[in-house]
């Protein structure tokens, strides 16, 4: 090779890498903006159910984890879960907190899904599994889940369990009770709950009742309720005594999860369209320069007889 | 092919033993290992054989799979490089880059099989849409382009056969095909980046950037181009011919121009976002993050910018070398270290693990060595592919 032919090559590679780079960035430039952002499943419809939780009123009965664990169906429905596993869709967890005039004292927390208004697991899910219907529940389909667990790394709660010793593994959560909403009833724990720390009702509603609570019983809850705004909102609702990161809720924007990738699924036909083109066009300038130097033209698959492979 | 197979050994003087025959038995002992292995997580699950669990879902089949498409990322760039930018110096690169990224990616649908909870219904992503998810785009990609490059190796196969019509067609297809396996690896090079902006929550700022899919995109044709100059000296070897070190130096000119590229963005992302602060720590994460930038970008940077460095013939594998170590490190990096699993969880890959992933990865290269040895080049020496 002399030293021109490998001059001029790196020019050329050099200007070929930048073009098909510039495409690439110039989209993700857009997707940068969040305002061209929009989450899986649009607004919130004004029907839409939710589950309130007061923590104040939780005596930490298991009731409702049991009654959980008997709608769903799982096994040793007398023994009281504690965490969130296949054979468990929500547990209460006892959590130790110092109060104002330094006493130690238990609230219990009850988890289970968020059932969330812009789901990241449903944005996340390769088959299109989970879906969060209109009436709240983000529900799992699972003749169609493949297993691959990408809904677990998109949850910012860690809800879906995954069944580790089937070897056919398939993922669990709670899915609101959807059945049960889908015949009138109430979600199997709110029904069970003794002490009306659950609540179910419209989520909009909920909220405002929640809000109104707190303003009427000053000192007994902080000014905020969990699951308003968090990633987007999500249907379950939480009203608490004391801060809620005391309780290990985790800290969330407000912007759902999912938009920038989103965004950047939209781009897709764009981004396919904008390289294909580059490429073409960066092909036939190529070999038309090559034409005009006055080098051999030489075909896509062609070689010279002889050459190295 | 077995039957083209002596006089081929012979056009290319393969002697009776060599040192790549050793080396593709050690390869096929792996082979059976993993074999037995991936039964044994067939059978009997993944509780029972990985140490996966709900807080640590993937591990190092997941990094292996990334590292191995960011590395198959050869077929696309060797192909861009030799037949969209029409260097045609760097034509002798393109066999053995082709059949490194088909066997890439068979190592990374097997590996994707053994990691799906539901291997028996992998073609689901056929049958049920979900346009938002970047896994299900990945899917589609990976197997359209798994295609492409069975298509641009086939005339090899092709010329063997006793009618010449489907190698014409394939000739006839070679560019829009080339094309059409370029656009599906940019997407699907960028979106495996897209796959961890769903995990803002997880992910450790380092890491996360909306421009992740840049980043993956542009370190996968980093890799790429490194893999391509390994290839071609290993193909060389195998086939006892004498490599050409302007080759390797005029594409490590280009990896010097990505390198930087890389290194660019990467940084003044971090600088951007205001986090340069987190570098300013000595912590176990920052030690891998400076890793990932020395590793695939200052190293090969240096080593191939420098004129006296680059005219020696140990950067020819070294810088290679450490860019394919770099790039891997991100995969790795991105999908188990700088992951903060939402319990206080642990993950270290049990020997199962191991054993499938060194099995199909030590799969992928025989299959690559044997294709190299035995069936690379048909087309050429048969005189179908003329000036
Ligand atoms: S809490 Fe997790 S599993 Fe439940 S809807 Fe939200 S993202 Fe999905
Ligand atoms: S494991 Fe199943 S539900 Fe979860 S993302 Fe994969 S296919 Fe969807
Ligand atoms: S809504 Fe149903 S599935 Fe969910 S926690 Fe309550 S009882 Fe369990």
């Amino acid at each position: 090779m002399t030293t021109t032919q490998s001059e001029l090559s790196r020019r050329d590679l050099i200007k070929g890498m930048g073009c098909g780079v510039a495409a690439l960035m110039l989209s993700s430039a857009m997707v940068a903006h969040p305002e061209l952002a929009h989450a899986s499943d649009g607004e919130e419809s004004d029907s839409a159910w939710g589950i309130l939780i007061d923590l104040t009123r939780c005596t930490g009965c298991q009731s409702c984890a049991l009654a959980c664990k008997e709608t769903n169906d799982r096994p040793n429905p007398n023994q009281t879960p504690i965490g969130l596993d296949t054979d468990a869709y929500s547990f209460v967890e006892e959590k130790q907190i110092e109060n104002s005039v330094g006493q130690t004292e238990s609230v219990y927390v009850k988890h289970q899904c968020m059932n969330c208004l812009h789901p990241a697991c449903v944005s996340a899910c390769t088959v299109g599994a989970l879906r969060k219907t209109p009436e709240g529940p983000v529900v799992y389909d699972a003749d169609k889940c493949i297993g691959c667990r990408y809904c677990q790394y998109a949850c910012p709660f860690g809800v879906p369990a995954y069944e580790w010793e089937n070897p056919l593994g398939l993922i669990h959560k709670c899915q609101m009770c959807a059945d049960r909403l889908a015949e009138g009833e109430s979600p199997a724990c709110v029904a069970a709950c003794p002490n009306g720390a659950l609540r179910f009702g419209n989520r909009k509603q909920l909220l405002a009742q929640a809000h109104a609570q707190i303003t009427s019983n000053p000192g007994r809850y902080v000014d905020k309720v969990y699951g308003e705004y968090e990633v987007g909102g999500t249907s379950v609702l939480y009203l608490s005594p004391v801060p809620f990161s005391f309780l290990g809720f985790p800290e969330l924007g407000d912007e759902p999860n999912p938009r920038y990738a989103e965004a950047v699924m939209k781009q897709t036909p764009a981004i396919a369209l904008t390289v294909a083109s580059v490429v073409t066009a960066l092909h036939l300038f190529m070999q038309r320069r090559q034409q005009v130097n006055g080098e051999a033209t030489v075909h896509i698959t062609s070689q010279k007889p002889g050459d190295e492979l | 092919m077995t039957v083209h197979a002596p006089s081929l050994r012979q056009e290319w003087q393969i002697g009776p033993f060599r040192k790549g025959d050793i080396i593709a038995g050690l390869l096929g002992f792996l082979v059976l290992i993993g074999l037995a292995a991936g039964v044994g997580r067939l059978f009997a699950g993944m509780g029972a054989t990985t140490s996966l669990t709900d807080a640590y879902p993937w591990g190092i089949w997941i990094g292996f799979d990334f590292a191995l498409i960011a590395f198959s990322g050869v077929g696309f760039t060797i192909a861009a490089v030799v037949h969209i930018l029409h260097l045609h110096q760097f034509q002798p690169l393109l066999r053995p880059s082709i059949l490194a990224g088909l066997f890439g990616y068979v190592a990374v649908l097997m590996l994707l099989l053994l990691d799906l909870g539901r291997p028996d219904r992998f073609y689901n992503f056929l049958l049920f849409y979900n346009m938002h998810s970047p896994l299900f785009e990945i899917c589609w990609c990976v197997l359209l382009y798994t295609t492409v490059l069975v298509l641009e190796v086939s005339p090899d196969l092709l010329a063997n056969l006793p009618w010449k019509w489907p190698l014409r067609l394939v000739y006839r297809l070679m560019t829009p095909v080339t094309i059409i396996g370029i656009t599906l690896s940019t997407l699907h090079q960028s979106t495996l980046g897209t796959l961890y902006l769903n995990m803002p929550h997880r992910l450790h700022p380092l890491w996360y950037t909306p421009i992740l899919p840049v980043l993956f995109y542009i370190s996968s044709i980093l890799a790429g181009l490194s893999l391509g100059i390994i290839a071609y000296k290993i193909a060389m070897a195998v086939r006892g011919q004498k490599e050409n070190p302007a080759i390797a130096i005029g594409l490590g000119k280009g990896i010097v121009a990505v390198a930087l590229l890389y290194l660019l963005i990467r940084v003044g992302e971090v600088i951007y976002a205001g986090e340069l602060p987190l570098l300013l720590t000595w912590t176990p994460l920052n030690r891998l993050w400076l890793g990932e930038i020395l590793f695939c970008s200052l190293i090969p940077i240096v080593l191939w910018a420098t004129p006296s460095l680059r005219r020696q013939p140990w950067v020819h594998w070294v810088a290679p070398l450490s860019a394919l170590l770099g790039v891997g490190m991100n995969r790795f990096n991105a999908t188990l270290a700088a992951q903060s699993a939402p319990t206080s969880a642990f993950y270290s890959p049990s020997l199962l693990e191991w054993f499938s992933t060194l099995g199909i990865v030590a799969a992928g290269m025989l299959l690559w060595y044997l294709a190299v040895r035995f069936v690379m080049g048909s087309a050429v020496k048969l005189g179908y592919e003329q000036h």
